[in-house]
């Protein structure tokens, strides 16, 4: 029991696949709760899908997910999506509170308006990210750092006790990166999982535990254990050619697969 | 029971009717129908699915010209019951199919999203058209008024079809507001905690397509992308709230759609273009005059900005100078961008009592010699910096003479630095309390 309510994500043989290229393969790993966790890989890795396989957004062809030891579909809402920043329409009319308030969502039924549990919740979160004086400005008027904190809020509203977080740090200075890191010690002190899809290799240490990704699960554990120059050669390295030039091959039909 | 409740209903929709003048009725269909494009619109504008829009209201054509065929066959006349919603049950089938198809195909073929949409409604146009020429010769259908509407077209079966789908519409955007917010603004989120995005989606072009065929006498299908885009594009120059630009288009949607059937019974012109006129037209009013966003207020602010600009590039140069300089020499120590509005500047800075002019020239007064004091402080901290960060010494200059107006950044930047008293060229950098 003990390990269940310990482990925030357990992937069993996970297979992902896109028109027959395999994005994740036979991927094994628990990851465990309360932690800030780096799921981190060359391109092409599947770290984008690892997170999506996560939310429920791709269909997987085999094996299973389990968060907080239930199957995905029981939990769909706990989980919180900080999208990242280039892919936001920033021009979208909305403001930092509405957008915080998209948190509230999964509690609300259909045309009540917000209760003031609802309104509550959006206000403490817009606190704790120290945005509360720009609660009511268009999203567009915001620093890269500001716009960042705004979706953590919104991930804080939804009392997501798992947050997904997808590249956080491209595109923002030093400074706001210290800060959100910060943020985010803060968060997992009071025993929220985060997960976070980094590329960024010299940023390693400053996590809890790493998932190192080359398609299937290259390492996973503490930085002091798996930030070694053999885990990074292996997720880095040619290790995969031969299986992808097999796969290539086997997708442009030269190898005769039915036998 | 039930035929009393008929009774009833005949009895009620007859009176209105008959309140109603044939032209009133048109106009009310005019205003309702451009309501319902200018809020679903909305949300074709954020999901940027105006080239789908635009392949919906072509597609329906082989639906509609179907209906026709099968009703004739099978009913035998178009009136009544089977004359309004026949058509409609046709077009929302060719409707959907064409979402559909563009979704296929753009999942499975080797095809991006826009070949894709080009690939599915020009083949369902041309299906239509071909249909509609494989009629024999003194059959009624009206291709023209199919794509451009007739003011004399627009009838009875009009003005219900549009007066049912209207309030379907309102009602069906009041339910689905938090959904299709969420799902276009975040779509991931959406999936992620459940929403039904692809049902959303397709009940949404469902709804388009509805709204489309009950369009058809009054707008017609190619005019009517641009009532669902155009007066949501106005609406989104004026705000940065979707609760108010959805109220903003269902306005403009439902004056435009007046205006130009006003317009197009005056002139005896088809209604949709007259009608996507008057869009223009608005949406051209709230491109040049918009507070926020309009063409006028954003030059105007430049203006402002550059005229701010200017004015600290003259105490500057008083400042640099430390003497009373003329005009033509003040003017020679400025850059361009800033010499344009010299007179300007200087007469802004006469009223803050920041400069005087005598015989002399211009030259600071007390609280002038201050601000040019911190301006030139702040423009060699920049120099300092960039020539710090490896900028060869020559650039410095200018590109300190643009960053020297973000004032505030440069008193971090002296911090970082280790507060320097002298720029790169070896000249002295005031003090932060205006001290040498």
């Amino acid at each position: 029991m003990k390990d269940i309510t310990e482990t925030a994500v357990r992937f069993d043989k996970v297979t992902v696949t896109y028109l027959r290229k395999p994005a994740l393969r036979d991927c094994s790993v628990s990851i465990p709760a309360g932690k800030m966790v780096s799921v981190t890989g060359p391109n092409g890795a599947g770290k984008t899908t690892f997170l999506k396989a996560m939310l429920g957004l791709v269909d997987v062809d085999t094996g299973g997910i389990e968060i907080f030891g239930k199957p995905l579909e029981t939990v769909r809402g706990r989980i919180a999506y900080v999208p990242q920043i280039e892919s936001v329409d920033w021009d979208f009319p909305i403001t930092a509170e509405e957008v915080v308030m998209m948190g509230r969502y999964p509690y609300q039924r259909l045309l009540r308006r917000p209760t003031e549990k609802d309104r509550q919740a959006v206000r403490k979160a817009l606190e704790t990210v120290e945005m509360t004086e720009y609660a009511r400005r268009h999203i567009r008027q915001f620093s890269g750092g500001q716009q960042q904190r705004i979706f953590i809020a919104r991930a804080l509203a939804q009392e997501a006790d798992l947050m997904v977080l997808d590249e956080p740090f491209t595109g923002i200075d030093a400074r706001t990166e210290a800060t959100l890191f910060d943020l985010m010690r803060s968060l997992a002190d009071t025993g929220k999982s985060l997960i976070v899809v980094n590329h960024d290799l010299s940023l390693l240490e400053r996590f809890d535990f790493v998932v190192f990704l080359n398609r299937n699960v290259v390492a996973a554990g503490t930085p002091e254990e798996v930030n070694t120059p053999e885990v990074i050669r292996i997720a880095y390295g040619g290790r995969m050619v031969h299986l992808d030039h097999a796969e290539k091959l086997i997708r442009e039909g030269k190898i005769d697969v039915r036998r | 029971m039930s035929g009393a409740e008929t009774t009833l209903t005949i009895d009620w929709t007859t009176r209105v009717l008959e309140a109603l003048t044939y032209y009133q009725l048109q106009i009310a269909a005019s205003a309702m129908i451009g309501l319902a494009l200018g809020v679903l619109g909305v949300f074709v504008v954020l999901r940027r699915m105006a080239l789908i829009g635009d392949a919906l209201s072509h597609a329906i054509l082989p639906g509609v010209v179907l209906a026709y065929i099968l009703l004739d066959a099978i009913v035998g006349h178009l009136e009544g019951f089977w004359g309004v919603w026949g058509l409609f049950l046709g077009a929302l089938i060719a409707g959907l199919v064409t979402a559909f198809g563009i979704g296929w195909v753009t999942k499975y073929a080797r095809a991006k999203e826009d070949t894709a949409i080009g690939i599915v409604f020009t083949a369902m146009f041309g299906l239509g058209v071909i249909l509609i020429s494989l009629q024999p010769k003194g059959t009624h259908f009206d291709l023209a008024c199919f794509l451009f509407g007739l003011p004399l077209a627009i009838g009875m079966k009009d003005f219900i079809s549009i007066s049912i789908i209207t309030p379907l519409v309102l009602l069906y955007l009041i339910l689905g507001y938090r959904g299709l917010k969420m799902l276009s603004f975040d779509s991931q989120m959406a999936m992620a905690i459940g929403v039904r995005t692809t049902w959303l989606h397709y009940v949404f072009m469902g709804f388009l397509a509805a709204t489309v065929v009950a369009a058809l006498n009054t707008v017609g299908v190619i005019m009517s992308v641009a009532m669902l885009v155009t007066p949501a594009a106005a609406a989104y120059q004026l705000t940065n709230r979707l609760s108010w630009m959805l109220v903003l288009s269902g306005l403009f949607g439902a004056m435009s759609a007046v205006v130009g059937f006003l317009a197009a019974f005056a002139l005896n012109i088809p209604t949709g273009p007259a009608m996507v006129l008057a869009a223009t037209f608005l949406f051209g009013l709230t491109f040049l005059f918009a507070p926020e966003y309009g063409m006028l207020s954003r030059s105007l602010r430049r203006r402002s900005v550059q005229i701010h600009m200017a004015e600290e590039d003259v105490l500057v140069a008083l400042a640099r100078a430390s003497e009373p300089l003329s005009l033509s020499a003040l003017r020679a120590s400025l850059q361009a961008d800033s010499a344009v509005f010299l007179s300007r500047s200087l007469k802004n800075l006469k009223k803050a009592r920041q400069i005087r002019k005598d015989a002399n020239g211009v030259s600071l007064t007390e609280s002038g010699v201050k601000e040019g004091r911190m301006l030139l402080r702040s423009h060699r901290i920049w120099e300092a910096y960039l020539a710090k960060n490896r900028i060869a010494g020559e650039a410095v200059h200018p590109t300190a003479e643009k960053l020297e107006h973000a004032h505030e950044l440069a008193e971090v930047l002296a911090q970082e630095l280790g507060n320097p008293d002298r720029d790169p060229h070896g000249q002295p950098i005031p003090k932060a309390n205006g001290s040498d």
